[in-house]
């Protein structure tokens, strides 16, 4: 019997990014653990676990023609792995910024604000969601006392296996899209999101949801979405901030010519919550067979079919049933 | 029309002669066409769910409280159980209002998540079929591109599923198992050398019939097989609905309130 050695989940996920890349005896004691299974594991066929490359900046990609490959259904073809290129889930406004009010001393400076990626508020250009007062007062509680929960309100709920929701699945762990006749799915380690393309109205209201009710349809080289039935819970990481349940949100995934990145453009809108709507940008990039696996954006193994063709692995996506939470001391 | 049955009813066709032939044939496409399929293979896409009342007790049971009475869905009837395990169930069947792990929202298992009642969608591609289960979203990957086992990985919740086609039947095999779900209410259980087989196959094109033969050495004396009969969702603009069951215990202190 094979014990499941989740250093996965155990470790490197308990972590915000900056522990990953500054407290390297974390990963090798992660590292440790991993050695007892046979199996190749990410780290083993990738980077060692140095560290996850990260951008400080990245390209615009206008909405146009997808004169890319399509599927039988024609929906253009951008079926498989990706990640967000800027950080983790640690801080929105600030993705490569830490986690505001850490006391972790074990930091190395940081530098200029500009010398970091922007804030993913890409409008209004102060890169700040324009809460009304009473939010952002909660906001700013969260920030507080996060890093000592004395209540069940400041922790983070993906730190208790909780779906990550929109948006933040899109910048945590690597993710899987696959698409169908009238579906595009996501498949994140915190949840799935079933996006609908054909004309079914959403869900009643009274049904709120984690990931909300998605319908989509292509544009071009652009998957617009509408998102609602919010249930508001998700957070948009360690750094507090949320939408409610009477939120909305309009996605645009605008894919570039090379079907090698995308930006996510979406607009939040919630008058309960929020004074004016804003817009969150996330880039993304492809990973494929010719990448390495890194434990994190493309946390896979390799396989070979029945042509001799390398295809892409993932763990079975489990969070709950194996431990407590995500959370090795802040959560 | 696959090749094999275009060969089988070729073959019929010379048998029969033409006048025969002709209406033959005829009933071979007829009947071919009434399933729906994808790259020459039946396309189970779409959503599933079982009426019967499996999740309950796969065995032979008579009324209880919360429970229907049911036949069982197992040829032969009974679980064959090696005698510690059977111990191992009757304690189990006891505290089962406390120890399911379906109570704590957990992934169900295989074959447990096809047969729990609540529905389930599969997406079809020539390479993999993904299964979404509504409870807790679980997510199954059947491989059908030619890949094997891995060799000696974890043991998965769900297990690891590598598929291939008999003819017009998907024939998947399940194996590298823990041992921590259960395969109904009643506490019917399995180890870590738990083995599935299953075979799905369309009855018409509503309707899957679901087989699976199931070896556990450490907890069955010998294999034993199921069956259920799993029905399309057919309800207009009917969808999943996401049920993360296990959140519900702090569902209540998010989000943050005016």
């Amino acid at each position: 019997m094979k014990k499941n050695v989740l250093k996965h989940y155990l470790g490197v996920s308990g972590l915000a990014f900056f522990a990953v890349v500054f407290l390297p005896q974390i990963g090798q004691a992660a590292d440790t653990n991993k050695a007892k299974t046979k199996q190749k594991k990410p780290a083993e066929q990738g980077n060692g676990g140095g560290g996850i490359p990260r951008e400080k900046s990245f390209p615009k990609i206008s909405s146009e023609k997808w004169t890319g490959a399509r599927l039988a259904d024609g929906q253009p073809d951008i079926s498989g792995f990706w990640s967000n290129t800027i950080g983790n889930h640690g801080n929105f406004t600030d993705p490569q910024g830490g986690v505001i009010n850490d006391p972790n001393p074990n930091r190395i400076p940081k530098g200029a604000r500009a010398d970091r990626a922007p804030s993913r508020v890409s409008d209004p250009i102060d890169g700040q969601v324009p809460f009304q007062p009473w939010a952002l007062d909660k906001v700013k509680e969260f920030q507080v006392k996060f890093h000592d929960p004395t209540t069940q309100n400041f922790v983070e709920p993906l730190a208790r296996c909780a779906p990550g929701g929109v948006p933040k699945s899109l910048y945590w762990h690597g993710y899987e899209i696959k698409q169908y006749p009238n579906y595009v799915v996501f498949f994140f380690d915190s949840g799935t999101r079933i996006i609908h393309l054909d004309d079914k109205p959403n869900l009643p209201s009274k049904i709120k949801l984690w990931n909300g009710d998605s319908r989509g349809h292509w544009e071009g080289n652009t998957l617009v979405v509408d998102v609602s039935n919010h249930n508001g819970k998700a957070l948009f990481g360690r750094s507090g901030e949320f939408i409610s349940e009477n939120g909305h949100v309009e996605e645009h995934y605008i894919f570039n010519k090379e079907n090698t990145r995308y930006n996510y453009e979406a607009v939040f809108n919630d008058s309960t919550v929020y004074t004016q709507p804003f817009t969150v940008t996330i880039p993304a990039r492809r990973w494929t067979v010719a990448d390495k696996a890194d434990g994190w954006n493309f946390d896979v193994w390799f396989a070979k079919d029945s042509a001799g063709k390398t295809t892409v692995e993932h763990e079975e996506r489990i969070c709950t049933e194996n431990n407590g939470g995500f959370g090795l001391g802040a959560v | 029309m696959n090749t094999l049955s275009k060969t089988k009813s070729s073959k019929s066709v010379l048998a029969l002669g033409l006048l025969f032939a002709f209406s033959f044939s005829e009933i071979a496409v007829a009947a071919d066409k009434k399933i729906p399929r994808s790259e020459g293979k039946p396309d189970f896409s779409g959503i599933w769910q079982t009426t019967s009342a499996a999740d309950f007790d796969l065995e032979p049971h008579s009324n209880r409280k919360n429970t229907p009475p049911s036949a069982g869905i197992i040829e032969g009837g009974l679980i064959p159980y090696l005698p510690d395990a059977y111990a191992k169930k009757q304690k189990n069947f006891e505290d089962r209002e406390k120890l399911d792990p379906a109570l704590k929202g957990y992934t169900l298992g295989v074959p447990r998540s096809v047969y729990y009642p609540e529905p389930f969608q599969i997406f079809q591609r020539k390479q993999d079929l993904t299964l979404v289960h509504q409870f807790g979203h679980s997510v199954r990957t059947i491989y059908t591109n030619g890949t094997p086992h891995p060799e000696d990985p974890n043991d998965w919740w769900l297990g690891d599923s590598r598929g291939h086609w008999e003819g017009d039947t998907l024939v998947v095999d399940v194996k590298h198992f823990n041992d921590k779900t259960w395969l109904d209410k009643a506490g019917n259980f399995h180890s870590d050398a738990f083995h599935v087989v299953e075979k799905w196959a369309f009855l018409d094109a509503n309707t899957i019939e679901y087989k699976a033969t199931i070896e556990d050495p450490k907890v069955y004396s010998y294999p034993w097989n199921i069956g259920v009969i799993l029905h399309r969702h057919r309800e207009k603009d009917f969808q999943l609905i996401e049920d993360y069951r296990f959140t519900l215990d702090y569902d209540e202190f998010y989000p943050p309130k005016q």
